[in-house]
């Protein structure tokens, strides 16, 4: 029952989003479509998120949030800089980060968060959550991706342990 | 006010079009595919970002549609990115000048195969 709420709702509220009217029909249907959705979900166990923690959880997403933002602008600019810069200066290669996180999902938003900031693109994963990344810049990336990485990592942890 | 949200619409829409151009431009001089993807993954969806922003104030698109719309694109594009490095580096498409490559070794052990 828990579970099937943790997929609907999401759902629904993706639903009302996207139809954008309040109207009880449309209501009723988007309820029927996202339980039914749940239902057909293969019943694994989806650990998402705890109800008790959610001001927490809502509290670090919003910081999250932000950084990712942050990290978009910073990255548009940056690499758009390196395009128009007439010698091109690139430097690239692949470097290890190690994610610092254990579950799966953790892992999978660092990769996606590293690969959105600037100059760095996931590769490659391994079993113990080490993401090889390409970077435009090598010597650069070293330098700035721990620190990153661990305010990422710090954010992520308190949303998902 | 009225007036001010058009300035600003056409605004983003001048700073949309410039970067989406950017990342074609990118596109076209980058060396190899990873340096490219960098190019199109981020620039362009910079790009992207910025057109749906004045769509959102110029169109009849609703807010939260657009909203939406700007959610996926920021989850889609890195994923695009690193599924198509991924598969790249996997049929062996060779980086262009790398000053080092951490992942050659590993793949050489053969524990490649769930990288």
């Amino acid at each position: 029952m828990i579970r099937i709420l943790n997929i609907s709702i999401p759902l629904f509220l993706v639903y009302l989003a996207l139809s954008g009217n309040a109207q009880p029909s449309n209501l009723i249907i988007g309820a029927l479509i996202s339980v039914g959705i749940a239902l057909l979900m293969p019943k694994r166990d989806m650990q998402f998120v705890p109800l008790k923690r959610l001001p927490q959880f809502l509290w670090a997403g919003i910081r999250y949030l932000f950084v990712v933002g942050w990290d978009v602008i910073r990255g548009g600019i940056s690499t758009a800089r390196i395009v128009l810069d007439p010698k091109l200066p690139l430097n690239p290669g692949i470097i290890t980060i190690p994610s610092g996180s254990k579950s799966e999902l953790g892992t999978a938003l660092s990769a996606h968060s590293i690969t959105l900031s600037p100059g760095e693109l996931v590769v490659a994963m391994d079993d113990e959550g080490t993401m090889y990344t390409h970077c435009l810049n090598v010597d650069e990336s070293e330098k700035f991706v721990a620190q990153a990485q661990s305010m990422r990592q710090n954010l992520l942890s308190k949303m998902f342990e | 006010m009225g007036n001010i949200l058009d300035i600003i619409a056409v605004l983003f829409m001048v700073i949309g079009t410039l970067f989406s151009l950017i990342g074609v431009i990118g596109y076209i001089r980058m060396p190899d595919v990873y340096t490219r993807l960098h190019a199109t993954g981020k620039v362009s969806v910079f790009g992207i970002v910025f057109l749906l922003i004045a769509a959102i104030i110029l169109s009849p698109l609703s807010l939260w549609k657009g909203l939406v719309l700007i959610f996926f694109v920021l989850l889609a594009s890195p994923s695009v990115a690193h599924s198509i490095a991924s598969a790249a580096y996997r049929i062996g498409l060779p980086l262009a000048h790398p000053a080092r490559d951490d992942l050659r070794g590993k793949m050489e052990q053969g524990d490649g195969r769930d990288v």
